[in-house]
């Protein structure tokens, strides 16, 4: 997949970092290269234009990170029966545009597409969290603010991150993309300890919301390449939408899925409604005023997000878990951002604690 | 009237109810037809600045979902109706927007109306309430007792026992089975 880059800044103490001459080479000559003392000059809405945020997602970075590059998943909270996924952030900010996006909120202020050039200091860290786990497993993932596989045909960071995971026993690499930018990975082995994460929405969420965005069918295509390569795949159904016929489409989607990829070779399926924030909704319905996603049956909820009420939403879920038990399949399944009383409702029993959900799933 | 009357005559309606520029801008931003029906209704139900905005926010957001001009929704007879009825002003604002929020959310104000009608067959004794969560927003139902002894406790909570399918059916729905 090819992303439109406006501008490419390099961060002063980063030009000759390997991800620096990696992505300058890759680049197009007629993108413009420029170096600034300190990457905050540029990484923050610009101004005089319609839409700063779609702005800095043209606008590359290459800086140094200087906080640390691990941390829980922000998502993370104790009115809800987490799945203990680890946060690895070695990029901010994604080139596709998909309406829903938690970063148009997130990322408000600190538009730009980021890539970190110290990106492998953060193998000390994932030593350091091993070092002092006593024995417990862990789910790492790059793809939460940013898509893991976007621009990896430029900076090939998956290369050097499957490298190290494929040597750890208690980690396990999750990368989640909503492109079918998988090249870098298939001449790899990853010794089991890398899963490939997509998520799926139906035609009509791709076509309405998910700008830029290899398509589902694609999507699919290639997790089922990845799978052939010896990597492990799993799935994630969220942000769930709930518009007239979803639950036909979403069936559907599951149908062509499991035609592809057979149930016992999927390690978990995640599944989560659209939620936003009122801010992130205001500014997805300022950006895209057309968008019939953006108006679905949503109400306020009481963890102060507009969701899709809940026994609409509910039902939703219940149906895509009925389909993946029909099909015979045996591998987890959890909920983003729910409640433990939302996971009996549709799953027929409570959670385990976090940590245990994060291990079952490091370890599918 | 032509396009530019119409739009005067908005503007000059927008700075008598101090709408905020954003709504301004979404309702000059409509295909004409749209405009100039939603001038006709504010003026003729003498919508108050946030009964405006909350109409122009259902209706554009209707408009999406569905497909069709601001003009369209506004002309459907369940609408065209309210804006005609004989009522107090005040009223019929009220009535007027509660209709484009049932257009809004046409599953919501089904299984609420499905909801009560249940919580109403249970026929509970005066003492007890079942309150539903505001706008289905999560999956907790609110039961109360309200007694004065211990008798009347003892009475109240035998008596929810008797209900306990009915009340269990009702959690379920809640809980997304149809």
């Amino acid at each position: 997949m090819k992303f439109d880059l406006d501008a490419v800044y390099v961060e002063r103490g980063c030009e000759d970092s390997a991800l620096a001459t990696r992505v300058l080479r890759a680049i197009s000559r007629d993108v413009p290269v420029a170096h600034v003392a300190d990457a905050r000059e540029v990484t923050r809405p610009a101004s005089g234009v319609s839409d700063p945020f779609g702005a800095g997602k043209r606008r590359l970075v290459i800086a140094r990170r200087k906080t640390p590059f691990l941390m829980p998943c922000p998502a993370g909270s104790s009115e809800f029966a987490c799945c203990g996924y680890v946060v690895l952030t070695l990029a901010s900010n994604c080139p596709m545009d998909c309406s829903y996006c938690f970063l148009q909120e997130y990322l408000a202020d600190n538009p730009a597409f980021q890539v970190y050039a110290n990106y492998t200091d953060c193998f000390d860290e994932l030593d350091r969290l091993c070092a002092n786990a006593g024995g417990r497993s862990f789910r790492v993932g790059t793809g939460e603010l940013a898509d893991s596989l976007a621009f990896d045909s430029i900076t090939a960071v998956s290369r050097d991150l499957i490298d190290f995971f494929a040597s750890r026993e208690n980690l396990t690499l999750e990368l989640k993309t909503k492109t079918d930018e998988i090249e870098n990975l298939l001449d790899l082995d990853p010794r089991g300890r890398v899963l490939v994460s997509w998520t799926l929405s139906p035609d009509a969420v791709y076509r309405s919301s998910e700008h830029l965005t290899a398509s589902p069918t694609a999507r699919i295509a290639a997790a089922r390449a990845v799978l052939d390569a010896g990597y492990r795949v799993a799935f994630h159904f969220d942000p769930l939408i709930a518009y007239p016929n979803a639950e036909r489409d979403y069936l559907l989607l599951i149908d062509e899925l499991l035609d592809i990829v057979p149930p016992k070779q999927i390690s978990f399926i995640s599944m989560g409604g659209l939620r936003m924030t009122p801010r992130l909704r205001g500014a997805a319905r300022s950006r895209f005023p057309d968008d019939p996603m953006l108006c679905g049956e949503d109400v306020l909820a009481p963890d102060g997000r507009f969701r899709t009420f809940t026994p609409l939403r509910l039902n939703l879920y219940r149906a895509l878990a009925e389909r993946f038990k029909k099909a015979g399949s045996e591998f987890p399944a959890y909920l983003c951002m729910e409640p433990a009383s939302v996971h009996e409702h549709v799953f027929g029993a409570v959670p385990a604690r976090p940590a245990t959900i994060g291990e079952r799933l490091a370890r599918a | 009237m032509n396009a530019d009357e119409i739009d005067a005559q908005i503007r000059e309606l927008a700075a008598e109810r101090r709408l905020p520029q954003k709504h301004l801008d979404r309702w000059l931003a409509m295909d004409l037809p749209s405009r100039a029906s939603m001038l006709d209704l504010a003026r003729a139900s003498r919508l108050r600045t946030g009964q405006l905005v909350t109409a122009l926010d259902t209706l554009d957001e209707i408009s999406v979902r569905e497909h069709v001009t601001v003009a369209a929704i506004l002309d459907r007879p369940e609408i065209r109706r309210i804006a005609n009825s004989p009522g107090s002003l005040p009223s019929r604002a009220s009535v007027l927007l509660e209709a484009l929020r049932t257009l809004r959310y046409p599953l919501l104000k089904k299984m609420q109306t499905q909801l009560r009608s249940e919580v109403s067959a249970l026929k509970l004794p005066r003492g007890i309430s079942i309150d539903l969560p505001k706008d289905l927003g999560s999956d907790e139902l609110t039961v109360s007792l309200r007694v004065r002894s211990g008798s009347e406790l003892a009475h109240l909570i035998e008596a929810l026992d008797q209900k306990r399918p009915g009340l269990t059916r009702i959690i379920e729905m809640l809980g997304g089975k149809k």
